[in-house]
């Protein structure tokens, strides 16, 4: 069904050689990749967008889309980079938003239950899966960074608002307490007393999205989506820098150059009368 | 390294090793307070001025319902390093949300959001809260304004008793639904977590189960990626894009159907009069001020004048909610208001007898006590406005309140006179 064979012929390691780099791809994969996501990206949303996410009642109709796909699209463009340009593989948004939502569950239970008794509805995360799977399934088929950060990368933010619907919608039911009429959110908000997050500290509903009829969320979303793919391009470029290895290679005649072939390193540095020095 | 220098180490180490060993076993007591008392003097003292306080029912089963309320007064005397309450929120200090808040009002008007309140202006507040999570908790009223932080008021033990696990909180919705805040919505938003955590398992999956890495790093740099783009993959990831825009699509349209009728968050803004100002015959106002450090006092010097018709007594001065009183403020103190924020003999003058109708008298009026230092209200001392406000409360012969509230700048006195 794969090419797998194919694949492993060309790579011209031997059978050992394979077999290592599968335990390579396992120590590497899960130990060391997925959890320095989860540890960094996981900070990383907890700064730039995180009570949109942690709490119930900052979950607008214009911050919320807009905020959350900007703020996330960031280590999923870099990711990309990294696990396409590299080794052609199209899982790097998916992979990240994974590793984010684990952090953020362990949050939600750790944090937020066990230590704060907030219930986890009050504190649900949002998804973000549908749209990290759709921008990595855009780089796929299209197999360009350029189309991905345009059709992509819109997509990942068109999409956040209706494939979390399902989770919050209940949320916006609206409720009547003391004559005052409240969405099911708001009074959540209320109910659990926040001692250092007081009402006012909510970002929410506030901007000019006022002409359109109402339909904020649609401005809010487009609007995201524009400045996701902004987002998308500079992170892109973010993990081309920090992703690009490089070695100088000073022959024996003395002339430095720059090689990109991180393969030819191990040639390249012990060669008989060659020496090689400094890396990315 | 030398015998010395390895065996200094070693005792060094032993001893790191040895209080990590005893941490365990010596007697570690956990906290019980929010911080109040490391708010600067001048912030709780000048701008709210809590009075009146009550925690009703000092111990409330899971379930049950009960108050805090009380009132207090916006300093004249507001701080300019404080930003004016133009955006404030009546909130709840407590350790996480022991108790679900119900309502809140202010001066009788719901409080679900926050708003500009008046300096100058006296305030009443009710919160009904709802008993949740069992124990011995430590509750405060405190006033959260806008870009200046909250201000908490007195602290009071409050006791839940009972089962958390007994704890609901049904709510009936305009739609006529009913959710019950600890649980509504909870298992709906895991399940589709679960769902998309799935297919995203699945998604890397399907390339996690080849060479990830180094075999394809390798077949990249040497021939390109002809061999490594599968087509296999590009069937599977148009499958995949179609299956998660027709499930997103029908996840939405089933919400929007369960729920169709739905309203944005409310952001509006809550606003309050202040309470009516009652007439108040006694005019009482601070010619001089002064903070004995040592002692622990600080006396004032006050122009008093009664213009009513009955005689008034100063019975009580009130500030971060500490209270000062003397015998006849002492008579009028909730026997539940929390002892250790009361100095009950604390409040002495030069003239103990009633202010006479039409009287005008200078009082030299001291506040001393422990509790100065205790609640470390000593402090002003390094506060960037040496100035300090707070309430009188006095008493007519008929037994009605008069509130004054004061403010003057204070100067300190690190010496004892004579000494």
């Amino acid at each position: 069904m794969f090419r797998t064979d194919e694949i492993i012929k060309a790579s011209k390691l031997p059978p050992e050689g394979v077999a290592m780099s599968r335990h390579i791809d396992h120590i590497y994969f899960i130990p060391i990749l997925f959890i320095t996501i989860v540890g960094t990206f996981h900070m990383h949303t907890a700064l730039l967008c995180g009570d949109w996410d942690f709490w119930l009642d900052w979950k607008d109709r214009q911050w919320w889309p807009i905020v959350t796909p900007i703020t996330t699209i960031t280590f999923c463009a870099a990711l990309q980079y990294y696990n396409w340009v590299n080794y052609r593989q199209p899982f790097g948004a998916t992979i990240t938003i994974l590793a984010l939502g684990f952090g953020k569950w362990i949050a939600v239970y750790t944090s937020w239950w066990w230590w704060s008794n907030y219930p986890p509805n009050f504190v649900m995360p949002a998804t973000l899966l549908p749209s990290a799977l759709v921008l990595d399934i855009t780089l796929l088929l299209t197999r360009n960074w350029t189309l991905t950060a345009v059709i992509g990368a819109w997509m990942y933010a068109i999409l956040f608002y209706p494939s979390n619907w399902p989770i919050f919608g209940y949320s916006h039911t609206p409720i009547v307490v003391d004559g005052s009429l409240l969405s099911w959110a708001d009074y959540m908000g209320f109910m659990y007393v926040r001692t250092g997050t007081p009402e006012y500290i909510r970002m929410i509903e506030v901007g000019s999205l006022r002409t359109f009829g109402g339909h904020s969320t649609m401005i809010s979303a487009f609007f995201s989506a524009f400045a996701s793919s902004l987002v998308y391009v500079l992170w892109w470029q973010f993990g081309k820098f920090f992703c690009t290895s490089y070695f100088y290679f000073t022959d024996d005649r003395q002339r430095t150059v720059k090689v990109y072939d991180v393969f030819a390193y191990a040639t390249l540095a012990h060669g008989d009368k060659a020496k090689a020095g400094g890396k990315a | 390294m030398n015998a010395k220098q390895a065996f200094k180490r070693w005792v060094m180490g032993f001893c790191g090793v040895a209080t990590l060993a005893l941490t365990p076993v010596v007697d570690v007591t956990p906290a019980f307070a929010h911080g109040e008392r490391s708010q600067e003097p001048f912030l709780r003292m000048r701008t709210v001025n809590w009075y009146d306080t009550e925690w009703v029912g000092k111990s409330t089963k899971v379930n049950d319902v009960t108050e805090l309320r009380g009132r207090f007064h916006l300093s004249e005397d507001w701080p300019r390093a404080v930003v004016k309450p133009h955006r404030t929120f009546l909130n709840v200090g407590s350790p996480s949300s022991v108790f679900v808040r119900l309502s809140s009002k202010m001066n009788g008007v719901p409080m679900f959001n926050s708003g500009p309140l008046d300096i100058g202006g006296d305030y009443e507040y009710v919160v009904k809260l709802k008993a949740r999570l069992p124990g011995h908790h430590h509750i405060h009223p405190m006033l959260a304004i806008k870009e200046a932080g909250p201000v908490a008021g007195p602290g009071g033990w409050m006791d839940i008793t009972g089962r958390y696990e007994d704890f609901t909180n049904p709510i009936k919705t305009l739609t006529g639904e009913t959710f019950d805040s600890e649980t509504m919505g909870g298992m709906t938003g895991v399940m589709w977590h679960l769902f998309w955590v799935v297919v995203a398992c699945f998604w890397v999956g399907w390339f996690m189960i080849r060479p990830m890495y180094l075999v394809r790093a390798r077949v990249l740099a040497a021939y390109g990626d002809e061999i490594l783009l599968d087509p296999i993959d590009r069937k599977v990831g148009a499958a995949m894009l179609v299956f998660v825009l027709v499930v997103v699509v029908v996840g939405y349209l089933a919400a929007e159907s369960k729920h169709p009728i739905s309203v944005p968050l409310q952001a509006g803004e809550t606003k309050v009069k202040p309470l009516p100002v009652k007439p108040n015959p006694l005019t009482i106002e601070v010619v001089h001020a002064e903070y004995d450090v040592p002692g622990r006092a600080l006396r004032m010097n006050l122009h008093v004048i009664n213009n009513g018709t009955q005689p008034i007594s100063i019975g009580e001065f009130t500030t971060a909610g500490i209270r000062f009183t003397n015998k006849v403020g002492a008579a009028k103190v909730d026997p539940n208001y929390p002892p250790e924020l009361v100095a009950s003999a604390g409040l002495t003058m030069d003239k103990e007898g009633a202010i006479l109708p039409g009287q005008t008298v200078d009082i030299k009026l001291e506040s001393k006590d422990v509790l100065w230092e205790v609640q470390r209200l000593v402090d002003i001392l390094h506060d960037p406005d040496q100035r300090f406000a707070g309430l009188f409360m006095s008493y007519t012969e008929g037994g009605e309140r008069l509130i004054n509230p004061v403010w003057a700048p204070v100067l300190p006195v690190f010496t004892r006179l004579g000494a």
